[in-house]
């Protein structure tokens, strides 16, 4: 970025300390990201899930062992060459069942973020833009959403509908828009001081451009953070609600379930449940040491 | 009053070099600066923003970053002390006792939550702590009240209770010099004194520093951009530029005969306020009227108390008449806090008057605000560019806001804004750019484009050059002169800079607590100005030299009682 034209050649000296804007924005967030080795290292793993994820039925070394398939030769037997992960109850390959159980973990991510985000955001952008009677009713609707325990709320629902992967989802949707709401109400609040706020309106800008095109991209950076931070908790509030029963029902391959299921067995066969929970770690491990490092490198506070 | 003595200096930096490093490239910012300072002397660093002149105070009393800068080279003295290689203890230990510092802005210095007596009570526990000794509550006691009557505070109890919010700016300027003033510094260093203040406060607060030089026999090194101030406050001079030391000497010898081609130009961008050199600005356009504010108030009620149930008035704007002219230049002047700023918000149609009316040549503001036709009669240009222009967009996206909500087609607006950078003088291809590339003085220029794409008669300009070093403000002055020439605009100019005033509006008018109290041609209000206020705030104006000091007015004691609030008593 040499190509500053400076007013007088005085000017140029305004950047003898700042010599960070000499680069590009996107030069020193991807400068500030390398230097961080945990961000590194999260991407790293969250890259690693998805590719887990997406390419299961080619990496698994016993795609049967997916769905309901029984092999009791080989039931509770220890990691070794041929099971990487040891086997379950019914002699199904660990490994294949984590690879698989990160596809229903991140589709749920996809899912219930995919509602909940563009919810809350627009929400949040609502109450604060407008502010006054509407934001208060939007803002204490949330707290009251807020207020509810989100375990009580599963429970709720997947006891007056059934316990499945789409009424988990629902109910943990139910819920996360409310931090978004909270979150994008705040930014918009604080950046209804900036003048440039007034100097749209005062050309014209209608209500919907002003939220949608001036104050959103300046959400953009902490939605982003906010996200990846989100997705290592819904992985882990999905495999809560499995858990307990609540969520997605055997014999479809989920991490949660497979905890459940494998303690029964503790402590003689511990990989039954342990090698799902350390599966659950490591996403969520990734997935919030590269929200941290995000955070870091674009400088946001939530 | 120059009594520099080589051989009797309490600073002496030579051959100074640091440099920073960020996101992996280095870049120095001293080079081989050398600056003294002799016993009993008061000496100004002036720069610009950005020329190094804060890293160097921050050098010189240790609160540099390392990283990332790095001291590469040189050495700082106090006394025969090598400061740069003393060890963490030491240096302590001349913190307040030898080297202390004014801090700039009297509003961020202070913990809003403490009151002043537990902040200066801290200053010189900690101080105690660090020299080793013991001293008792009622000894703090008394170095706190005879240092705020250093600082010329009357009622020292009760500004020992308050808490920083309750006291007026320029008692927090005078508390702030106490506080630095309270372990008895050989040295002071002020960072841009009283500049966060008004001007008549700011006035003060240099008499104040004068007296504190002369009675207490401290240096005191003065770091500030305001030539203005340098005069008054200075007997040696070094002027720096990009991390350089170009020019050093005494105050009469630069202020009269500047060497270096960039103290000259430092010197010609000052707006001068009497003299030769003043340019008077007129309005040849005939004297149709433009605006017509006709007996304008503005009434803030605030509710107060347990319920909300009583009823705090405050008057902004009270019963002002103006008439503003097609093609003037129209300065609204006055210190914060006078209405200049709820009167420009209200032309906006931001504000509802709570009386009174604004017009267009009989089109009321208030029926036309917030409709196309309105937008096309007045915009505004804010004061500072980096609130104004949203950091997310590019400059193309906001300069296209008014036109695409004026329903211009796509390809006329992506043209408009070709022609509207070339109009404030930047090249075509700072369209793609965001806010952040950009230098202060060309985002204002892209503030005042998109100001201009819908093409408006009236521009309102509310301290456009406040938030730009005055080389540059000088550069958009230049511009809005051009622009007003080439489009027939009207500007109502709205600052508390009266200097630039004299050179840039042709018609005049004094805010004082909410009410015009002088205004007409700026020519005969500069000359002979009628009102006790305008004297007063035009005698305290800093200006750069004798000729200028002379042809100020003159105000007695008692009328400067009558108008300006002393800060010498608790406000309530």
């Amino acid at each position: 970025m040499s190509a500053l034209i400076p007013d007088k050649p005085g000017e140029a000296a305004h950047n003898a300390i700042d010599t960070a804007r000499h680069l590009s924005g996107g030069q020193m967030a991807w400068y500030r990201f390398s230097r961080n080795p945990a961000a590194l290292i999260g991407a790293t793993i969250v890259i690693s899930v998805f590719f887990a994820a997406i390419f299961a039925p080619w990496l698994s070394p016993h795609p049967e062992s997916a769905g309901a398939h029984v092999d009791f030769m080989n039931r509770h037997s220890a990691p070794d060459a041929q099971f990487w992960f040891g086997t379950d109850n019914v002699g199904r390959d660990i490994f294949t069942r984590v690879l698989y159980g990160y596809r229903v973990s991140l589709g749920m991510v996809v899912g219930v973020l995919g509602v909940a985000v563009p919810l809350g955001v627009v929400l949040g952008l609502v109450a604060g833009y407008f502010g006054g009677r509407t934001g208060f009713i939007v803002m204490r609707f949330t707290d009251i959403m807020l207020a509810i325990p989100p375990l009580a709320m599963a429970l709720a629902i997947t006891a007056v509908l059934s316990p499945n992967l789409i009424n988990a989802m629902i109910a943990i949707t139910l819920l996360w828009w409310t931090w978004h709401t909270r979150l994008i109400y705040r930014i918009v609040r604080a950046q209804m001081n900036e003048d440039y706020v007034e100097a749209s309106k005062l050309a014209g800008a209608s209500h919907f451009h002003i939220m949608f095109r001036e104050l959103l991209p300046n959400c953009i950076s902490a939605i982003s953070v906010k996200i990846t931070l989100d997705a290592g908790f819904v992985i882990l509030f999905g495999a809560a609600l499995s858990f307990l029963g609540l969520g997605i029902q055997p014999p479809t391959p989920d991490l949660g379930t497979m905890v459940s299921t494998g303690s029964e067995y503790l402590p003689e066969h511990w990989w039954e449940a342990l090698m799902p929970g350390l599966a659950i770690l490591y996403a969520i491990l990734g997935f919030n040491l590269l929200g941290d490092g995000l955070r870091d490198m674009m400088d946001v506070e939530l | 009053m120059s009594n520099f003595d080589m051989s009797n200096l309490i600073l002496d930096i030579s051959d100074l070099n640091i440099g920073f490093s960020t996101y992996g490239q280095y870049k120095q910012v001293l080079h081989d600066v050398s600056l003294q300072v002799g016993d009993g002397e008061r000496v100004a660093l002036i720069g610009q923003s950005g020329s190094g002149k804060t890293v160097t105070m921050r050098a010189i009393i240790g609160t540099l970053p390392v990283p990332p800068a790095k001291i590469t080279s040189g050495s700082i003295l106090y006394r025969d002390t090598e400061l740069l290689t003393l060890n963490k203890r030491d240096r302590n230990k001349l913190k307040g006792t030898g080297i202390s510092i004014i801090l700039q802005d009297p509003l961020l210095s202070f913990n809003p939550v403490l009151t002043i007596e537990r902040q200066m009570r801290d200053v010189i526990r900690y101080a105690d702590v660090r020299l080793g000794r013991k001293r008792s509550a009622s000894e703090h006691q008394s170095i706190m009240q005879s240092t705020l009557r250093k600082v010329q505070l009357a009622d020292t109890d009760r500004i020992l209770k308050a808490y920083p919010m309750q006291l007026s700016g320029g008692m927090r300027q005078r508390v702030l010099i106490a506080l630095s003033l309270l372990n008895n510094p050989k040295l002071l260093i002020a960072d841009e004194p009283g500049t966060a203040l008004d001007v008549t406060t700011q006035q003060e607060i240099l008499t104040l520093l004068n007296t504190l030089v002369a009675d207490e026999g401290l240096s005191l090194l003065l770091i500030t951009h305001n030539l203005g101030v340098v005069r008054e406050t200075a007997d040696r001079v070094y002027v720096m530029e990009q991390g350089h030391i170009v020019e050093h000497g005494t105050l009469e010898q630069v202020f009269a005969t500047p060497a270096h081609e960039y103290t000259r130009r430092l010197m010609d961008s000052v707006p001068p306020l009497y003299g030769k050199r003043v340019r008077t600005v007129t309005n040849e356009h005939d004297v149709q009227s433009a605006i017509q504010i006709d007996n304008l108030s503005k009434v803030f009620t605030r509710k107060t108390g347990l319920l909300r149930m009583q009823r705090v008035n405050n008057i902004a704007v009270n019963q002002t008449t103006l008439d503003i002219h097609h093609g003037d230049i129209f300065g609204i002047a006055g210190e914060s806090g006078s209405g200049k700023t709820t009167l420009a918000r209200m032309l906006l149609g931001l504000y509802e008057p709570s009386d009174g009316t604004i017009s267009f040549n009989g089109d009321s503001v208030q029926a036309l605000a917030g409709s196309e036709a309105f937008r096309r009669k007045i915009q505004i240009v804010y004061q500072n560019p980096g609130s104004s222009l949203n950091p997310k967009r590019t400059v193309a996206q906001q300069l296209s806001v008014p036109m695409i909500f004026s329903g211009e087609r796509k390809t006329a607006v992506a043209s408009r804004v070709k022609e509207l950078l070339s109009m404030v003088e930047l090249p075509e291809s700072y369209a793609s750019m965001y806010p952040h590339e950009l230098s202060g003085g060309q985002k204002q220029r892209v503030a005042i484009a998109r100001a201009l794409s819908v093409k408006p008669e009236i521009l309102v300009l509310d301290e456009p050059t406040s938030a730009l070093d005055v080389l540059i403000q000088n550069t958009v002055i230049e511009l809005l002169l051009r622009l007003r020439k080439e489009f027939n605009l009207t500007y109502i100019f709205i600052s508390h800079d009266l200097s630039l005033m004299r050179n840039f509006c042709n018609r005049v008018a004094i805010m004082f607590r909410g009410s015009i109290c002088e205004q007409g041609a700026t020519e005969s209000i500069f000359s002979n100005p009628q009102h006790a206020y305008t004297r007063a705030l035009l005698s305290s104006i800093p200006v750069i030299s004798d000729e200028e000091a002379t042809q100020k007015p003159t105000v007695t004691a008692a009328e400067k009682a009558a108008v300006l609030a002393t800060s010498t008593a608790v406000n309530q």
